[in-house]
């Protein structure tokens, strides 16, 4: 890592200390906002982090690790969602994910090769009523069917395609 | 209004004066809620808002952003007043329509209207809807009509009253003794009562004290804390300083789960109006009493919903639990004495105060008071938020109110209190709801998820599917747990795929005693409650699965067969197309057949056949 | 002195101070009680489940982990009941088809009356590591280097060295070698590196100055001598064998002895 780019890595990883008054106790939430800044949690940024607040890096990969909300690889451009809470397994989520796996040729957590979709099964969004869901960045999609899931993906890669 | 709230008397003013400015001549009350907003209720508020800026006179109709109304399966929900009619799946190009005709003209839009299924019957108002007239709202009640984000809207109401009674008239031992009387037992599982745990915090030595609102509501199918934090966050707030001044605490946490972004956006806003407000902060109402509120993001651990797994990530540790030996109101966060309530405790808590503990206590069964707020979901016709009686019988809630299940299915189980919680078969339906009741029956009242389960449902999936998510979520400090959950996910695994063996049930209830005796907090004790309660009540399909290689509720793939049904299919081939293993044959137009031996059964063509002619047998 | 209670173990009524544990009370007064992840150097953690025993808290049994479990006035406490020792022997079989093939785990099971794995191996750890924890608390309690932790979670969980690779805090002391109850953890020196396995921590090694022998790492060298001072730091870096010699010349000469070096701890190993 260059020199200029450390130092911007700084100042951000300080802004963000400074919203907690870089107290330890907020580490959570100080690396989500790191992830919110950077998409995911460069080591360099979980370093430095660790040496602002005076607590050992192990401390930062141990959460990093054990909360699934965590990345500490880039993400692609699109997180697709797959609730696999109880009514949504119930009601074909687990097919819904399978089918993601395979299409997609991606495991819990991981992306796409082609860098545009990373893959979260999360246990339950509170969104029952609509089982089952499958949420991509923020948008909601619901009483989703195996068949409806080739749209869904055609429409971000189109406007993937047009984007750039 | 600018300057802070700083006496009892400037609350009552401030009251008085939002009351006078009085409501609207018409509202349009539109749910924001988690399922509405999925539903697109964003874009009809921005419809709303259009058309109705876009009129040049007639009555002011003012919009109201509500919380989450409780019948998420009708979204996007709309309740236009007078008349009060409750508009259903109401759609962008719906509004011009409903503004003209209803808010303008008091007309009702009959296409709009929630059709009862059972009796066919239109309804207008949401009170003879029998989904909203079986309950009895006081967590709930203010949740469809106040907007979550007006602290003005939350005090016209007569909100911060309780706090402004317990702070002039009240001693700390007069609110935990009101509390006690009251009955209430807390809501976020263990149905500990709240009264005594206060108590426990006040008499613990050691400064300072902490308080916490656990808001991690993690149980797949339940959505009742999220939907209070962002339907009513003030009410939660309210509770929470009410308890900080009943303890003596001066510093206090709400965790929100990271899958709750509205959740965290509404308590925060919400917070900020409190301590603009002089709500919060240092010498609260005049009373000499100062709370702060900071909110904690979890990062996506279903452990931290236990107490001091919890506490452990609040210190930004990962969320490990340790031996409760030693209880955490004694020595909890920084090992300072600590008292920890989930979101739905807290909100009962100014009402308790308001009405009175004994009016609270007249409610519910003997030992379990005042109402349970459960989110109804599964194979049940209404999907949603219910809040009921404690005591009342499943069969009313999942029948009367949830209107029974859908498809014509035969109802088969009820799954209550989450991955921990037990299956409860038909024959126990007329149980009454409460925390002990539901202990009887091998399950637990859990934060309040209700699963409803058909015909179709395999129970043996479901104890493997809720054993897959215990192991996923356990945090692996301990051996039971970690290892012992693995082996039981190992024998259910197999048993759903057929290769079940003479012996398996009995080695899965010793595998079960491990987790219940010896695993070191409340994740590992209960894990066994689903595996127990389907054995208990469904062994025959253990039986079935491990002996007949036969999955009676056809679910477990490879222990039935796919076959196109001939008379309904048509021959469009889709089915052959999406056939991996190039087992389905036919000519076009002409039904086509499954061949059994090539078949892997995978069930690809059953969800792609758009006539649904593949039958399961 | 501190506040003393009377309690009750298998029958037999003794005293002991506030703030000891069960474990600590039970196994002085000759109770068999096995155990993985304590160790006196440490906080108890409570995470091998093997010091189960019951406790009676008015007038209801129940099972907790004594080494965990703080004693009180009246405390009632079982330490070989039969459900004690099956719900023992319940985690020691979960332990065994995790690590079927560790010597030390073999024994222990055969103590209880397990001769044979019994379940299939569903997990696995690093070099038959059974998620102990006893060398991230030495390393963090006692050496501060907090060169390890436990990563991930579940059945995923292991230990490691921040971000997995070689971490620029460890000592490479050995302390998690020496409290190891599996022998898991190894130093393995290669040339003028030491490894700790299986963390991957590869730091310089040290020997010592008289006979060339390995004997840790340099950082613990270093870390001793800031802690020493005068005369004492001269022992840093000498082997056991070398300094005993030294320290006997001196003593002859001047009848002054120079502290005792510690031995290589356990489960370090030359390459």
């Amino acid at each position: 890592m260059s020199e200029t780019m450390h130092a911007d890595y700084l100042a951000s990883i300080e802004t963000i200390a400074d919203r907690y008054g870089r107290n330890p106790d907020f580490l959570i939430p100080m690396m989500q906002d790191v992830q919110t800044a950077f998409g995911y949690l460069p080591r360099d940024a979980l370093e430095g982090l660790a040496d602002l607040l005076g607590i050992p890096p192990s401390q930062c990969f141990s959460v990093a690790t054990f909360y699934k909300s965590f990345s500490l690889v880039p993400r692609g451009r699109h997180t697709i969602t797959v609730c696999l809470g109880t009514v949504c397994y119930l009601k074909g989520g687990r097919e819904i994910a399978e089918t993601i796996e395979r299409e997609l040729e991606v495991k819990a957590g991981g992306t796409s090769r082609d860098g545009l979709f990373t893959y979260e099964p999360v246990n339950c969004l509170g969104a029952c009523a609509l089982a089952p869901v499958v949420v991509v960045d923020s948008e909601y999609y619901d009483h989703v069917k195996l068949r409806d899931l080739p749209r869904i993906l055609k429409k971000y890669r189109e406007a993937d395609r047009k984007g750039q | 209004m600018s300057s802070p709230i700083a006496t009892i008397g400037d609350l009552e003013r401030w009251q008085d004066r939002v009351r006078q400015a009085g409501p609207a001549a018409v509202q349009v009350a539109i749910c924001m809620g988690t399922g509405c907003m999925a539903k697109g209720a964003a874009s009809v508020l921005e419809a709303f808002r259009r058309e109705i800026a876009a009129l040049s006179d007639g009555p002011r109709i003012e919009i109201k952003q509500t919380g989450c109304h409780g019948f998420c399966s009708q979204g996007a929900i709309v309740v236009v007043s007078p008349p009060e009619v409750f508009y259903r799946d109401v759609r962008v190009e719906d509004v011009p329509e409903i503004v003209r005709e209803t808010a303008l003209q008091g007309q009702v839009i009959e296409r709009l209207l929630y059709v009862d299924p059972v009796t066919n019957k239109a309804h207008c108002s949401p009170h003879s809807i029998p989904f909203y007239a079986r309950q009895r709202r006081l967590v709930l009640e203010r949740n469809g009509i106040t907007d979550p984000n007006s602290i003005e809207d939350y005090v016209a109401a007569g909100g911060y009253s309780s706090l402004a009674k317990v702070l002039s008239e009240m001693t700390p031992e007069e609110v935990i003794a009101e509390v006690e009387k009251s009955g209430l037992r807390g809501r976020g599982g263990g149905g500990f009562p709240t009264g005594r745990k206060w108590r426990s915090c006040r008499e613990a030595p050691g400064e300072p004290k902490y308080l916490i609102c656990n808001g991690d509501e993690g149980d797949p199918g339940a959505f009742m804390d999220r939907s209070v934090m962002e339907g009513n966050p003030h009410a939660v707030i309210e509770g929470m300083i009410i308890g900080a001044y009943a303890i003596g605490a001066q510093q206090a946490f709400i965790y929100v789960r990271n899958e709750y972004p509205l959740a965290v956006q509404r308590l925060e806003n919400a917070l900020a109006q409190a301590r603009e407000h002089g709500l919060l902060g240092s010498n609260i109402l005049n009373s000499g009493f100062s709370l702060d509120i900071q909110i904690d993001r979890g990062g996506g651990a279903f452990v931290c919903g236990e107490s001091t797994a919890l506490m452990a990530s609040l210190e930004g540790k990962p969320g490990e639990p340790r031996a409760k030996y030693v209880h955490t109101v004694e020595v909890g966060l920084h090992g300072k004495p600590t008292l920890l309530n989930n979101v739905e405790t807290w909100a009962n808590v100014p009402i308790i105060i308001a009405r009175g503990a004994d009016w609270f206590a007249s409610i519910g069964t003997e030992k379990s008071k005042g109402t349970k707020v459960f989110s109804l979901v599964g194979k049940v016709q209404n999907t949603g938020l219910v809040e009921v009686p404690m005591g009342m019988t499943l069969r009313e809630i999942v029948v009367e109110i949830g209107g029974g299940v859908p498809d014509g299915k035969r109802l088969k189980a009820v799954q209550t209190g989450g991955p921990s919680g037990g299956c409860i078969p038909t024959e126990h339906m007329d149980a009454e709801v409460d925390f002990d009741q539901l202990w009887e029956l091998g399950s637990i009242m859990g934060s309040g998820g209700l699963i409803v389960m058909d015909e179709d449902t395999c129970m043996v999936n479901v104890a493997r599917y809720f054993t897959e998510f215990l192991l996923k979520e356990s945090c692996g400090k301990c051996v039971p747990c970690r290892e012992g959950l693995a082996q039981v996910l190992e024998v259910l695994t197999r048993i759903c795929a057929g290769k079940g063996r003479e012996g398996d049930i009995e080695l899965l209830l010793e595998l079960c005693d491990c987790l219940d005796d010896a695993a070191l907090c409340g994740l590992g004790n209960t894990a066994s409650n689903p595996v127990r309660s389907t054995i208990r009540y469904f062994r025959d399909e253990y039986d079935a699965h491990i002996r007949d290689r036969r999955c009676p509720a056809r679910e477990c793939r490879g222990l039935f067969d796919y076959q196109i049904i001939a008379e309904q299919c048509r021959g469009c081939g889709v089915c052959a197309k999406e056939c991996p293993a190039e087992a389905i044959s036919g000519e076009r137009k002409k039904p086509h057949v499954i061949d059994q031996d090539k078949c892997i059964r995978c069930g690809l063509c059953f969800a792609a056949c758009p006539f649904d002619s593949i039958a399961k047998v | 002195m501190g506040e003393t209670v009377t309690l009750t173990i298998d029958g037999r009524e003794t005293q002991a101070k506030v703030g000891e544990t069960l474990l600590q009370v039970a196994r002085r007064m000759g109770a068999a009680i096995p155990t993985l992840c304590y160790h006196p150097a440490v906080s108890p953690y409570g995470a091998c489940r093997l010091c189960l025993v019951e406790v009676k808290v008015r007038g209801r049994t129940r099972l907790v982990t004594s080494c965990c479990y703080p004693i009180r006035e009246g405390l009632e406490a079982f330490t070989q009941s039969d459900r004690v020792l099956k719900a023992r022997r319940g985690v020691m079989r979960l332990l065994l088809a995790r690590a079927p093939e560790s010597p030390e785990l073999r024994k222990l099971a055969e103590s209880m009356g397990i001769t044979d794995p019994q379940l299939p191996s569903v997990t696995k750890g690093k070099r038959d590591c059974i998620l102990c924890g006893l060398c991230v608390s030495v390393c963090n309690e006692v050496m501060g280097a907090a060169a390890i932790s436990f990563s991930y979670r579940g059945v995923e969980r292991v230990v490691t060295a921040p971000f997995e690779q070689s971490s620029p805090a460890c000592l490479a002391c050995g302390a998690c070698a020496a409290v190891c109850p599996v022998g898991s953890v190894v130093l393995e020196y290669d040339g003028e590196t030491v490894t700790v396995e299986p963390f991957g921590n590869r730091r310089p090694a040290l020997r010592c100055r008289e006979c060339g022998a390995l004997i840790g790492g340099k950082g613990m060298g270093e870390r001793v001598a800031q802690q020493l001072s005068g005369r004492l730091t001269q022992a840093v870096d000498l082997c056991a064998e070398c300094k005993r010699k030294i320290s006997a010349q001196a003593i002859c000469q001047a009848g002054t002895a120079v502290v005792a070096w510690p031995a290589l701890p356990e489960g370090v190993t030359e390459r």
